[in-house]
């Protein structure tokens, strides 16, 4: 194993940046702002467009979706300029804010931010399609999710440790409403529960923060100041425990994972598709940043730890699934799945492993979001989401039979799907320094597969039940919306390294996600590099 | 030259209170000037403001003392000020017992506190503090006599406590301003004969400003007020308290020793006990109460931290929690029926319901609101400080808290209106002209706290400073 993991790296020192045709044609400095910003206004106009009776309904629908083909444009513009193997934060914009406490507005990103800014999009993409359906107070449940999706981006982007706690907290609130508002019959405790571990989340992230905020002198929470201040190792002991249950909350990892079987199973589709795509990722991107890349010592202690509850995690949501008698609930364990394998990576520490982690956010949340899609509307469509009377739909429901596959193939993370270099990387790299936990993690995905197999042999491919209700195959809006969560998975599958010109290094539109998602990722793993 | 305006605002705003009730007494005001009236005294109360933001930034010493014009007072009085102004426009003065004598008390109540916020030894502080309380027992005695005297009373025990306080920090610092006690503090250090008093007079100001368990008075008393005697309850009395206490924290600083202990017991039981019980409760005036005495808890455990950046965020805090306290009830008007009169206001009325919910949703220190602001700086401060155990108690407070004002937006937003109250919407009047833009006011400066909350929390910060601490 070690011959394989050094041929790994010599194979791949790191490259030049690489210029892409085009980049350079649009440049400003509040890039990163509009990304958080335009969704709040679109959100605060949706807000005061008088709509009587639903008239405007429709027009809400489009504001919503237009603004996020537009945050996409931007992105892709982003993505474009990027500098690749950079090893600096870009886009980078500061603005004194409360320097009385040491705040600053302060944004930037770098490679794995880009890779979740990408998700985002795509992700609240998916999200405002899959919402298309929404009847009842149409202008409010827009607003809200508009909100959802500038505090993920916002917490994505911020590089100081106030901004990122306040969009962190923040996010919490729209998404309780819109599980309140617009979920099924046991909402209300669907609702709470999240309110209750997320807030407990924020809880531990403000631990973490005022504990390192203190150890570093109380000066300044911009993570350019708070990050890279030597802290003393039971300071980082502390405040890597306290970022494990703010991380393990959002996730989830077992065992803070009680939030997720009501919410899945209650939500509405687009809601489920935002909290599995991206919200929940920003549990592993903060470990990633604010434990892996920033406080080694803490991360030399409690790699055991993370890779144990990852561990725990795939394992007891592969022994749930066989349990379960209800789809969307088996949606809802499987979304724990990505997230842990995520953090095994990370847990390896090795810059193989984070790099794969990092890849894994990506294609773990694409993955989750159509996992928690396909089920939704499989059980919408079937009428029923009970696994007793689904059965035999794949003759009836062609489409959503190919998608379920594909989501499939996307959690498991096998060829062509753009887990699988996210888990290869991920697991060839965690074999060297967490042997055990890997293999567990492994024997849990086999039992996951297992499972899946047993479930949806009998559900898409066994007898037709001929007591069950009519079925009906995805309509055009829900073929969409898993359509792009779908392609996307496809795309960077096929592409990791974006497509070449034949016969050259040259990309063509896309320099490659491989490629973006590395710049930084040196760094962060540069005190690892030995292992 | 500058001096000569320092004591306009407070000309102003007493001068009009005077002229209300005089006026109104005597039977000046005729019925057709009463819609206007609100409008007219809230403008005052804006020249005032514009006066005092002109003005304030003067240094000086008036009254042998007595009246200090400094960094502290300049900020607490804009606050003041502004709260005035939201607080006067918000209401639905129709729904009040009398509308001259509710503008007169609710403009003595600020009086009261901007006394305190420029006391410069303890008369003035006591005195504004008791003009401040005697206003909130006046309204809440006008519509319930009972509650209005179970309040006077609990005021006699606060107003016993402080003035024996008083005179105990007198004999024994032979110093009854400020800054000569607070120098004959550094010089002798802690001692019992000064913890005794300390404890009095904390105990005095902690009833004043409702804090739990002392808010068995306040918080009943203010459910049964008209909304504007609730909010000069919740907000302008509880805020004089929370100056004086910020002020008499300053002076005690060279000695922490003497209040620490005690100010963080009352800060974690308000923080906790204040968010368990407004999820206990569904009223919305009561949870609205609850709400305030968490961030009231939050205000003293800044200043256990007896340092300029707890108490400086404190002051921070108070400016927010002031203008949410005071505003809140009145934003809230006729939905005293319980949680059912808030079903679907945000269709309904949704300037009324963004107002309720930012005013809910600061109290309870969400962000990013005015409230989880100030709640952030004293957080910060008791990290820096290492006060590690209050934090943990405060956050516990506030998530119980959020958890509570989240469950009052979901009767805002997410359900459905009854069908008489549509019906009744109908035809009802909506929020006149002058409320509307109250309730915008207060919106704007719950959200505009954050987005400026560099120069106000370095006013805060300098407010801290003019108190002596470093």
């Amino acid at each position: 194993m070690n011959a394989v993991v050094a041929a790994i790296h010599a194979a791949s020192p790191t490259p030049a940046p690489i210029t892409v045709p085009g980049s350079g044609i649009f440049q400003t400095s509040l890039l990163l702002s509009l990304l958080v910003w335009a969704p709040v206004l679109v959100a605060g106009l949706i807000a005061v467009l008088p709509n009587p009776r639903g008239r405007f309904d429709a027009l809400i629908k489009q504001i919503a979706f237009f603004t996020n083909i537009g945050l996409l444009f931007i992105l892709w513009i982003a993505y474009n300029q990027f500098q690749n193997f950079l090893s600096t934060v870009q886009y980078e914009e500061k603005v004194s804010w409360l320097p009385a406490i040491g705040a600053v507005y302060h944004l930037g990103i770098d490679g794995p931010g880009l890779v979740m800014l990408i998700l985002s999009g795509i992700v609240a993409l998916a999200s405002v399609l899959a919402s298309w359906g929404v009847r009842e107070q149409v202008r409010s449940y827009f607003c809200l999710l508009l909100l959802t999706e500038a505090c993920v981006n916002g917490a994505v982007v911020a590089h100081d440790m106030f901004v990122l706690l306040l969009f962190w907290g923040a996010a919490t609130i729209p998404l309780a409403l819109l599980v309140l508002g617009w979920g099924g019959p046991r909402r209300e405790a669907a609702a709470w529960r999240l309110a209750a571990y997320w807030g407990l989340g924020t809880i531990a992230l403000l631990v973490a923060t005022l504990a390192l905020y203190s150890a570093a002198g109380g000066k300044s929470f911009d993570m350019d100041v708070l990050l890279r201040v030597p802290v003393a190792p039971r300071v980082q002991l502390v405040a890597g425990l306290a970022l494990i249950v703010a991380a393990a909350t959002r996730l989830p990892l077992f065992p803070f994972h009680g939030w997720v079987r009501d919410l899945y199973s209650q939500a509405p589709v687009g809601v489920s598709v935002v909290i599995a795509g991206v919200s929940t990722r920003l549990g592993a991107y903060v470990l990633l940043r604010l434990l892996i890349g920033s406080q080694p010592i803490g991360a030399q202690l409690l790699s055991p730890l993370l890779a144990l509850m990852a561990a725990a995690t795939v394992i007891y949501a592969g022994l749930v699934v066989l349990r379960m008698t209800d789809l969307r609930r088996v949606a809802a364990y499987l979304t724990m799945v990505p997230g842990a394998v995520t953090v095994l990576g990370l847990a390896a520490l090795s810059p193989l492993a984070i790099g794969g982690s990092v890849l894994s956010l990506f294609s773990g949340g694409l993955a989750a979001a159509l996992m928690v899609g396909v089920c939704a509307t499989l059980a919408d469509r079937a009428q029923t989401g009970n696994l007793m009377v689904m059965k035999g739909l794949a003759p009836r429901m062609p489409n959503l039979t190919w998608l379920t596959v594909l989501a499939v193939l996307g959690l498991l993370g096998l060829p062509l799907m753009a887990s699988f270099p996210a888990e290869m990387m991920t697991f060839f790299g965690a074999f060297k320094n967490q042997p055990l936990f890997a293999f567990a993690v492994v024997g849990g995905l086999a039992i996951v597969g297992a499972s899946l197999a047993v479930i949806l042999h009998g559900v898409l491919f066994g007898t037709p039940n001929p007591d069950a209700p009519g079925v009906s195959d995805a309509s055009s809006g829900e073929k969409w919306f898993l359509g792009v969560l779908a392609g996307a998975l496809l795309w960077v599958g096929m592409f990791p390294g974006g497509p070449k010109l034949p016969g050259t290094d040259t990309p063509i539109f896309d320099p490659g996600l491989v490629n973006a998602m590395a710049a930084g990722i040196t760094e962060m793993a540069a005190p690892y590099a030995a292992k | 030259m500058m001096r000569a305006y320092l004591l306009v605002p407070e000309a102003l705003v007493a001068g009009t209170a005077l002229l209300l009730l005089v006026a109104g007494r005597l039977g000046y005001l005729p019925r057709s000037w009463r819609g206007r009236l609100p409008g007219a005294v809230a403008a005052v109360v804006v020249v005032a403001l514009i006066v005092e933001l002109w003005a304030g930034g003067t240094l000086a010493s008036l009254f042998g003392g007595g009246f200090v014009q400094d960094r502290f007072a300049l900020f607490a009085k804009a606050a003041v000020l502004l709260t005035l102004v939201a607080a006067i426009a918000v209401p639905d003065w129709s729904a009040e017992d009398s509308v001259h004598v509710g503008l007169a008390m609710i403009l003595f109540a600020g009086f009261g506190v901007m006394v305190v916020a420029s006391a410069g030894d303890f008369v003035p502080l006591w005195a504004g503090l008791e003009l401040a309380g005697a206003c909130g027992v006046a309204l809440v005695g006008v519509r319930r006599p009972d509650l209005g005297l179970r309040l006077l009373l609990a005021g006699g025990i606060a107003t016993a406590l402080f003035a024996i306080g008083f005179a105990f920090v007198y004999a024994t610092t032979g110093a009854a301003d400020l800054a000569s006690a607070r120098l004959v503090m550094a010089r002798e250090g802690p001692t019992l004969p000064l913890a005794i008093p300390v404890l009095l007079l904390l105990g005095g100001l902690a009833v004043r400003a409702g804090l739990a368990p002392f808010h068995l008075a306040s918080v009943p008393s203010s459910l049964g007020a008209s909304p504007v005697g609730s909010g000069i309850l919740l907000g302008l009395v509880a805020a004089a308290a929370l100056l004086a206490a910020i002020k008499i924290a300053a002076l005690l600083s060279p000695s922490p020793e003497t209040l620490s202990v005690y100010l963080e017991v009352v800060a974690a039981v308000a923080m906790v006990g204040g968010g368990a019980a407004a999820l206990g409760v569904r009223a919305p005036r009561a949870r609205l109460a609850y709400l305030a005495v968490g961030q009231v808890g939050w205000v003293a455990a800044g200043l256990s931290t007896h340092y300029l950046s707890g108490l400086g965020g404190a002051l921070f805090l108070v400016g927010a929690f002031m203008l949410a306290a005071t505003c809140g009830p009145a934003i809230l008007g006729a939905a005293e029926g319980g949680e059912a009169s808030l079903a679907g206001l945000g269709a309904l009325r949704p300037v009324r319901a963004l107002g309720i919910a930012l005013v809910f949703l600061s109290l309870a220190g969400a962000p990013p609101l005015a409230g989880f602001f100030g709640e952030f700086a004293v957080a910060a401060a008791l990290a820096q400080g290492g006060h590690f155990g209050l934090l943990a108690m405060g956050l516990v407070g506030s998530v119980l808290s959020l958890v509570a004002a989240l469950g009052t937006l979901r009767v805002l937003y997410l359900q459905s209106a009854p069908e008489e109250a549509r019906r009744a919407a109908g035809v009802a009047p909506g929020l006149r002209f002058i409320s509307s833009a109250g309730a915008v006011l207060v919106c704007f400066v719950m959200v505009a706290y954050g987005a400026f909350a560099n120069p106000i929390l370095g006013l805060a910060y300098q407010g801290a400073e003019a108190l002596g601490l470093r």
